[in-house]
């Protein structure tokens, strides 16, 4: 067990070490490392490792660790291997939120209102991540609802339930952005792919206490979460208030996902993947497997960022077409599984 | 039927005491006028026919679902008791049926500390001591790394009551503990429930549909009929083949078994002991009690 979790920690420092040395400009090692210890040897490298290299590995790695936590969490809470932030409908509602947010705070139709005095006055980097939330907490609402209505709460339809509000969701703010400017169109069409290219320093800023204190939460939690596997009635029995833990997870689940959805997009399936790998290797009580999925998670999304910035010379592919095409297949594979 | 407060609860025995439940859903009694009390250290067995309302008597015992009437655990009501409160003090045994992430053996079993720890507390030595004692006491110490699901019926029945160990309950409620096992199962969870109640003085209550094992396994019985209660007591008092037949809706005799000296009940096919009390009529036997002493 401990042999495990050296090796974990040991890939989530190596990762990120290997993210640095990719990209598009050719910096050596020694450079690197000149520029880590003291300062860069050009203005140029410092730019490249400060403002560029660093910034994406580490909001990678925060993207990666908080998608694989909201599945993990919303798979035990629903006790369904399949569920993800992205199938259920998280990601779409965060990105409606965020559609709306773009249309209201940094568009012609924006301005147009704010002569009015109808929006608040705040800036569009702080509202963004706000209504990405709300967006996203509007969806848990829709699934909850309907999965305890005429549903009947079962996990199998809860997860139905969230693939048809996430089409819902998704094809509301395709509307939106059909009706709002062609920038702002331009501008939100990379949540619908997801990528890290446009990744800032301060994005890390936002994402680290999020990602932080709700892995904390959970970590707090993680007995009361556990219980949940064994069923609401039994769950119950053993004392615990089934309804507040699961809305808090929820919440947490809303939260992390929208922070990541408002300056990343939708990077799906990692939160499917991740937790399945974890699970196999590491554990599945809930403690083990959220640490697991801190390790795991952001050591795979800086991974597959590599393959992101370097599989093509000319450009970068966004990074959620590629966790999309393996979590896809994954996603095949795991169902096979549980039928057999 | 006593009425205790807690002082007297002290010096009186009397541990689980039910007054006067009733419930209904929508409209429809499913219990009524149920009172019984029960002491430290014995066995209830809740018989009946499907639908009489055994499982939800036993969910109002164990204050999972909320009732008329009132039921009082060591002199307590039981809707005064905290969820918290009530899980270090009463442990469920239902059957698990899902086992969707592949928990073992004794991640289920540890659950049961739940109750005991707050958000921070740690696991103490004490707390694994405890954990493996509960799991050598139900015979499952080789079997603490294998999946849950990968256990037999008995296997994980008997899991599940160390858990309940494990939370430290002084009560336990099971819904069919022996259902779906095979019958040496279903003599070795019994004969385990009896000895932790006889010897640790715990309580228990669960439902049963065998009623030769609820007979040779529980200090107590009641039978349900349609929500009320047919018949309840000792297992001497309460095996009476006039009520059993009128209950059960099928023909019956009680004999004392050979071997145990136990009161054992034998069900025959509706009309099968008829036919045979009257062998000239086969087809259309008139019920006719006195003829049964000769057969008995």
């Amino acid at each position: 067990m401990i042999n495990k979790w050296s090796a974990l920690l040991v890939l989530a420092f190596l990762s990120p070490v290997i993210g640095i040395f990719f990209g598009a400009a050719e910096l050596s090692p020694t450079e690197l490392y000149q520029c880590f210890v003291a300062d860069c040897a050009t203005p140029v490298n410092t730019l490249i490792f400060w403002e560029i290299r660093l910034p994406r590995v580490l909001v990678g790695f925060l993207v990666g660790a908080g998608l694989a936590v909201a599945g993990a969490t919303l798979q035990n809470i629903t006790r369904n291997g399949l569920a993800d932030p992205y199938l259920f409908g998280v990601v779409s509602g965060a990105g409606l939120g965020a559609s709306i947010a773009t249309l209201l705070f940094d568009s012609q139709i924006g301005e147009t209102l704010n002569l009015f005095g109808m929006l608040p006055n705040v800036s569009f980097s702080l509202a963004l991540p706000v209504a990405a939330f709300l967006g996203a907490a509007f969806a848990v609402t829709l699934v909850q609802a309907l999965a305890a209505t005429s549903f009947g709460g079962r996990g199998e339809n809860m997860l139905l339930a969230g693939v048809a509000v996430s089409f819902m969701l998704s094809a509301l703010s395709h509307f939106l952005l059909f009706l709002g400017d062609p920038f702002a169109a331009n501008k939100v069409i990379f949540w619908l792919m997801g990528s890290l290219a446009r990744v800032e320093m301060w994005y890390a800023w936002i994402m680290l206490p999020v990602v932080m204190g709700s892995v904390m939460l959970l970590l707090l939690f993680g007995r009361r979460l556990d219980a949940l596997l064994l069923g609401d009635e039994n769950a119950k029995t053993l004392g615990v208030n089934v309804t507040a833990i699961r809305l808090m997870a929820l919440a947490i689940c809303a939260a992390l996902t929208a922070c990541i959805v408002a300056y990343c997009g939708g990077i799906g399936f990692v939160g499917l993947l991740i937790p399945h790998i974890v699970r196999r290797w590491v554990g599945v009580t809930s403690r083990a497997l959220i640490m697991g999925c801190v390790l795991v998670g952001g050591s795979f999304m800086v991974l597959v960022d590599i393959v992101a910035r370097s599989a093509l010379s000319e450009q970068e592919i966004p990074i959620g077409i590629i966790t999309s095409a393996i979590g896809s297949v994954f996603f095949l594979l795991a169902l096979r599984q549980r039928q057999t | 039927m006593n009425h205790h407060d807690s002082t007297d609860a002290v010096l009186n025995p009397t541990n689980l005491q039910a007054q006067q439940l009733s419930y209904a859903v929508s409209g429809k009694t499913i219990l009524s006028d149920i009172n019984f009390c029960l002491e430290r250290g014995q066995v209830l067995g809740v018989l009946g026919p499907n639908g009489a309302g055994k499982t939800s008597l036993l969910k109002m015992l164990s204050g999972q679902t909320a009732s008329h009437g009132q039921v009082s655990w060591r002199g307590k009501a039981l809707n005064a008791y905290s969820p918290l409160e009530r899980a270090r003090q009463i442990a469920v045994v239902n059957q698990l049926n899902e086992n969707v992430f592949a928990l073992n053996l004794q991640q289920i079993v540890r659950m049961g500390w739940l109750p005991h720890k707050t958000l921070l507390s740690r696991e103490t030595k004490q707390d694994h001591q405890h954990l493996a004692t509960s799991i050598a006491k139900v015979g499952l110490s080789d079997k603490t790394e294998q999946t849950f699901s990968s256990l037999s019926g008995g296997e994980q029945q008997r899991g599940l009551i160390a858990r309940a160990l494990v939370q430290k309950a002084a009560l336990i409620v099971l819904d069919e503990p022996v259902n779906h096992l095979d019958i040496y199962y279903q003599h070795q969870i019994l004969k385990l429930l009896r000895t932790l109640a006889h010897q640790q003085q715990i309580t228990v209550v669960m439902s049963l549909h065998d009623i030769n094992l609820a007979a040779s396994y529980c200090d107590h019985l009641c039978i349900l009929d349609n929500g009320k209660m047919a018949a309840q007591g000792s297992v001497e008092n309460v095996l009476q083949a006039s009520m059993l037949e009128h209950v059960f809706k099928i023909p019956c005799q009680i004999r004392r078994d050979d071997v145990t000296h136990n009161l054992r009940v034998d069900f025959y096919p509706p009309n099968e002991l008829e036919a045979r009390r009257q062998p000239e009529i086969v087809q259309f036997p008139q019920p006719n009690t006195s003829d049964r002493r000769d057969y008995s």
